[in-house]
């Protein structure tokens, strides 16, 4: 399969911190997760692939472009969309007149057409009943709809989200999902998050980083698998577990190489996202 | 261009027009002050000056936008919109000029080119310092940190400005015309710098 991304050797610092650190990816259609800790530099690497800010090194291409000139760059944010992980809007435009400036922006000149598109991710991100309130009286779960909204204005072919769902409430999380599914229909999405659900109910792929680096690149499955053996459950906390917590049951998971004899527990995807962590050498939370 | 036109309506109703009118009328109260009496007047240059550094500061805020982040990957560039900005408010700048101007009693009114020159060289100054916050940082709201920082150069120029490179000089000091080649000089870098700042770069300096 074609990749719609290809990146290589993309380093970036800030200051004495490597932000990114000779990431090699390739993006192909469907949802690909990208995990990791805070600081791993899943924020810097969504931004250079949306060419909201340039790398110190490496190339990448977007769809067979490159940003490496202003002429490439203007020619993949032609097929980007982009949300950001802090959205910030101007709040005494209604949902659909920012929506509708975006899409100037996005160099949509036909004022009927961008009106029915603009009417079109409105409807899809489910603001149909609210497109005319002013941004500032709108909730959180809104907002961060309308600014999906504005990331899907113009049909691109590819989608960078930064934790689309962070402080969002279980139901308007689930109702994101349902978005998000949606709009990898077709396209390629990178969806980076903390929550291993959205990856599990979500991705086809999943990236892990830490420090910087690229750990894990596979399915989720194959991520699950990376778990296998290695989840246990004691009595008590397992001294020699690199992480364990005491269930709801009143038993402890572990996490680590299991004793002998131990009673093992089927691997979740954030068991092998913990372990994979852990042997990046990042802080596994116990 | 099509685009260009379609941008006017919702750029101008994104520039934050209360502080550069709130800024704009604290100028128009100093400059108001020259006709309150002799002495005032014998004040006017200065108060005129303190006018102008009000509205500078006001035009700090020029380019806040909340959405930066929002609309950071979008096909139009950031100078396009940085240009409708500024086009919007040359036409408020340019009214709040002469309003200002004829507030000061003509008999006391400074050389109008020479002090325009002034005027214009700080308006670029801050708008200038403006694009600088926004191409040197993350910042979307680049009018607090530029605005306080327009003030605080004013206050530190005014004090520690070498004489042989005066800016602020009176009418009748006879550095006068050599100061003013020196606003020139400002304005002309300023309009420079905020022009390359405008600029997104596609490349960083490599820091390896």
């Amino acid at each position: 399969m074609t990749p719609t991304v290809s990146a290589s050797g993309l380093s970036l610092r800030y200051g004495g911190t490597r932000a990114l650190d000779d990431v090699s990816l390739r993006l192909t259609a469907g949802v690909t997760g990208l995990l990791g800790p805070n600081g791993a530099g899943k924020t810097t690497l969504l931004r250079v692939l949306a060419t909201a800010l340039p790398a110190d090194r490496g190339t990448f291409t977007v769809l067979g472009h490159d940003p490496a000139t202003a002429r490439g760059r203007q020619e993949v944010r032609r097929r980007l969309g982009y949300l950001p992980q802090t959205p910030g809007f101007h709040p005494d435009f209604t949902a659909f007149e920012f929506v509708d400036y975006v899409a100037i922006l996005k160099e949509m000149t036909d004022r009927g057409v961008r009106h029915r598109e603009v009417r079109r991710v409105l409807d899809e991100a489910g603001l149909a009943d609210v497109r005319g309130k002013r941004i500032r009286k709108l909730s959180g779960g809104m907002r961060q709809r309308v600014a999906l909204g504005a990331a899907l204005v113009g049909d691109p072919g590819f989608l960078v989200l930064d934790e689309p769902t962070v402080g969002l409430d279980p139901e308007q999380r689930m109702r994101f999902r349902e978005l998000i599914a949606g709009a990898g229909e077709g396209r390629t999405v990178l969806l980076s998050t903390h929550q291993t659900e959205d990856v599990a109910m979500l991705c086809h792929r999943v990236l892990v980083m830490a420090g910087g680096r690229v750990r894990f690149e596979g399915t989720p499955a194959e991520l699950t698998a990376r778990a296998a053996g290695r989840v246990w459950s004691s009595a008590e906390r397992d001294p020699g577990a690199k992480a364990g917590w005491r269930t709801g049951t009143g038993s402890f998971r572990n996490l680590g190489d299991p004793p002998a004899g131990a009673d093992l527990l089927e691997p979740t995807l954030e068991d092998g996202y913990l372990l994979t962590l852990d042997g990046a050498g990042a802080e596994v939370a116990a | 261009m099509p685009v260009t036109r379609q941008l006017v309506l919702p750029v101008h109703r994104t520039v934050p027009w209360g502080a550069v009118g709130a800024a704009g009328a604290a100028g128009l109260l100093l400059a108001a002050l020259t006709r309150t009496g002799e002495t005032a007047e014998r004040l006017s240059l200065y108060l005129l000056r303190a006018a102008i550094l009000a509205f500078a500061v006001g035009l700090a805020f020029l380019l806040d936008d909340p959405a930066r982040h929002t609309t950071a990957a979008v096909p139009t560039p950031r100078p396009v919109r940085v240009a409708l900005r500024v086009a919007l408010a040359v036409p408020a700048a340019a009214a709040w000029w002469t309003v200002a101007l004829l507030l000061v009693p003509q008999g006391a009114r400074p050389p109008v080119g020479d002090i325009t020159l002034e005027a214009g060289a700080a308006f670029v100054l801050a708008v200038a310092g403006a694009a600088a916050a926004v191409r040197f940082s993350e910042v979307a709201r680049p009018g607090p940190p530029v605005s306080g920082g327009l003030l605080a150069t004013a206050v530190l120029a005014l004090l520690f400005w070498p004489g042989r490179w005066a800016l602020f000089v009176p009418v009748e000091d006879e550095r006068w015309a050599a100061a003013h080649d020196r606003w020139a000089v400002v304005l002309a870098g300023a309009v420079v710098f905020g022009a390359v700042c405008a600029v997104e770069p596609v490349r960083r300096r490599i820091r390896f």
